[in-house]
């Protein structure tokens, strides 16, 4: 073919440059509209999929709540969960002591710490330990003190170690006179409220 | 190239013939006279249908044909020699035209080419100013004869050598054809029609002779001589031509005509100027005698197809695109509405279940990890009583052992089963000084200790008497028991009740 006559075909050369202006517009328009379409599409795919698994966690909620509520309610009941109550713990021991027939005790309760990180599970779990000093007659009063302890006490508590020893040297004879001494820490635990959580 | 809608006109010194040409559509516009008013309707005509590309069929004595073989060239170097041999043939003629037939299969194989012109062609200047005046893009001038050639094509002789006797407006075209290829054509010119069918024969013979002795036929061939006349005036040459050996004559009818072109017979009949244009409409011209300057506006004309096509396809093919990615769009809304109506439904049921939870728990799954840590802290306590009735039950087997002191630890969090470390500090009581014999004794005490399931890990924490070389070492010696004599040693050990399964 020959050399193109540019000026014979101007026309025809303007057109051919509205028509490739006009399809790109409108290529570049109508992709950015259907990627902003994509994009939406997306967000409403995973707007869905949270909505979804949020129904489904509140199914499994509704089950979690069936399972231990009742048993959640219990241990609020029992002094577990909410404030320390120390004076009833002092009672519990003072009830026990005497139901056993010792001679007294003395006690000491710590300040209230959180329990350990691995123990606690983010969870807001205190620890209070009380220790306790007390004469005792025979080893087996130790056991039946803690016997009569565990069906006073309030709240959960663990013993976390005991240390009899003898009181004197004398070789044994039959006396009312307590020849043991029994020194044992106790750690007491309560879990805040989610009142008191959030308060603190 | 093949055009779809396009003018043939049929040129003669007379007359000019315009047919509108379309594949399976031929509308014959008329003939018009060289006159003043003839030339005026042309021009209207020609006014009306100005954009359509056109091609000159001419008809006229005035033309020559020279066959020429020429050294084998290509691009450029084959333009400067044609146009150089052309001038060289027909000095300054202006309608002049080459056409590469065939190269040779021997010798230096050379092309071998038809070169034509017209010798006077005053007559077509009128016609040809009318459509430069209109800017018509003529794309080619070209002989009745090679017009006559697709016919012949169409009519499919088997013969090497063939003579085409074509009758039109009283005016007898002769045109053979080697292997179907133009060779050579001259027109016979009759003012009395009833002079034709005598001369035809004669012409034909003369013909064949000039053919023989310019060795453009070959001698002793035999020469196919088709007459082709619509008002079947040639007929009765047939049978003259016959008697000669050196012919083999057939009539070519209008059925045949028509059958040939796909054209009906009756308007074949009621138009025969339009055969040989309707044969040449279609296909490509080999032979253009138009000079360039001429061909400007179809050059012209095909660019201009060519960027509105170029437009057309552009355009669509955006509008496509766009439509697509449009529709994609739409597509992806829908569904996203149809998402977000779905979403709505599910936060709906979500808000339903949630305003059923006490509002004094707290989370779910907090309240089960409560209850769970409460459990944890009230499981796998150490039993107390169990712990010294192990240990009793043992010490109860050895009254020579005076327990001082018994402390014990539970295990550290987690709390996985009961347990705690143990540690007894005793002496053995009427110790006489024989160490050995308190040592014996106090192992017999550990292994009883180890022997019971729920003690683990006995070992001695302190000696009553150390013997190891690098310490110091002190005693006494008695005779006898003494009771301020007393073998002290130290005990740990586990203590672990198996949980049940």
């Amino acid at each position: 073919m020959t050399a193109p006559p540019i000026a014979a075909l101007r026309v025809a050369i303007v057109l051919v440059a509205v028509a490739l202006a006009l399809a790109l517009v409108g290529i570049v328009w109508s992709h950015h509209a259907a990627r902003d379409a994509e994009a939406g599409l997306t967000e409403q795919h995973a707007a869905h999929a949270a909505a979804q698994q949020r129904l489904a966690r509140s199914r499994e909620e509704q089950r979690l709540i069936e399972a231990h509520q009742e048993a959640y309610l219990r241990f609020v009941e029992a002094g577990f969960i909410g404030a320390e109550d120390r004076l009833a713990w002092i009672e519990a021991v003072q009830l026990a002591s005497r139901s056993v027939g010792l001679a007294g005790l003395e006690y000491r309760l710590s300040p209230r710490s959180p329990a350990p990180p691995g123990l606690a599970q983010a969870l807001p779990l205190g620890q209070t330990t009380m220790t306790l000093t007390m004469p005792i007659l025979v080893e087996t009063d130790l056991p039946r003190f803690f016997a009569a302890l565990r069906t006073r006490a309030p709240g959960i508590y663990r013993i976390q170690g005991c240390r009899l020893s003898r009181v004197g040297n004398e070789a044994f004879k039959a006396a009312d006179q307590p020849r043991l001494k029994v020194e044992c820490e106790l750690v007491w635990y309560t879990l805040a409220s989610a009142s008191q959580a959030s308060a603190s | 190239m093949t055009l779809h809608h396009r003018l043939i006109l049929l040129a003669t010194p007379r007359q000019i013939g315009v047919l509108d040409w379309r594949p399976g559509r031929l509308h014959w516009l008329g003939d018009f006279p060289a006159t003043e008013q003839g030339m005026a309707a042309f021009r209207a005509v020609v006014a009306k249908h100005s954009r359509l590309p056109t091609l000159v069929v001419v008809d006229t004595v005035d033309e020559d044909y020279r066959s020429e073989a020429l050294p084998h060239v290509a691009g450029h170097a084959r333009t400067e020699l044609l146009d150089r041999r052309l001038r060289q043939v027909f000095r300054n003629a202006r309608f002049v035209g080459a056409w590469r037939q065939t190269r040779e299969t021997t010798g230096r194989r050379d092309d071998r080419y038809l070169f034509a012109a017209l010798t006077d062609a005053d007559w077509l200047t009128p016609w040809l100013a009318v459509l430069q005046r209109e800017r018509v893009p003529l794309y080619g001038i070209t002989p009745l004869a090679l017009a006559s050639q697709h016919l012949l094509t169409r009519l499919r002789p088997q013969e090497p050598h063939t003579l085409l006797a074509y009758r039109l407006n009283n005016r007898l075209r002769l045109s053979y054809y080697h292997n179907g290829q133009l060779r050579f054509s001259r027109l016979v010119s009759s003012e009395s029609p009833t002079q034709l069918p005598g001369n035809a024969a004669d012409e034909i013979a003369k013909t064949q002779l000039y053919l023989t002795g310019q060795r453009i036929l070959p001698r002793e061939s035999r020469l196919s001589v088709l007459l082709c006349d619509p008002s079947g005036q040639l007929d009765s040459a047939q049978a003259a031509l016959n008697a000669d050996p050196a012919f083999n004559t057939r009539v070519v009818d209008l059925q045949s005509l028509g059958r040939a072109l796909g054209i009906p017979e009756n308007f074949l009949a009621e138009t025969p100027d339009v055969v040989p244009l309707a044969a040449i409409a279609g296909d490509t011209v080999e032979l253009n005698l138009a000079p360039a300057e001429l061909l400007q506006p179809y050059t012209e004309y095909r660019w201009r197809r060519g960027l509105h096509a170029l437009a057309g396809t552009l355009a669509g093919v955006g509008l496509v695109v766009t439509a697509g990615y449009a529709l994609h769009a739409q597509e992806l809304r829908s569904e996203a509405e149809a998402l977000a109506r779905q979403t709505q439904q599910l936060d709906s049921r979500y808000a339903a279940i949630a305003r059923g939870f006490p509002a004094n728990l707290p989370p779910p799954g907090q309240l089960a990890q409560t209850v769970e840590l409460a459990h944890t802290l009230a499981a796998n306590r150490v039993n107390v009583d169990a712990l010294y009735a192990a240990l009793g039950q043992v010490l109860a087997a050895y009254p020579d052992v005076r327990l001082d002191t018994l402390s014990w630890n539970e295990a550290s969090p987690p709390f996985a089963a009961p347990g705690a470390r143990v540690r007894l500090d005793a002496s053995l009581t009427g110790f006489d000084g024989n160490y050995r014999a308190a040592l014996r004794r106090i192992e017999a005490l550990m292994q009883h200790l180890a022997a019971v399931p729920s003690l683990h890990e006995v070992r001695l924490r302190t000696s009553p008497v150390n013997v190891d070389s690098s310490a110091t070492l002190t005693g006494q010696t008695r005779n006898g028991a003494d009771p301020a004599l007393a073998a002290a040693f130290s005990v740990e050990l586990v203590y672990r009740e198996e949980t049940a399964p």
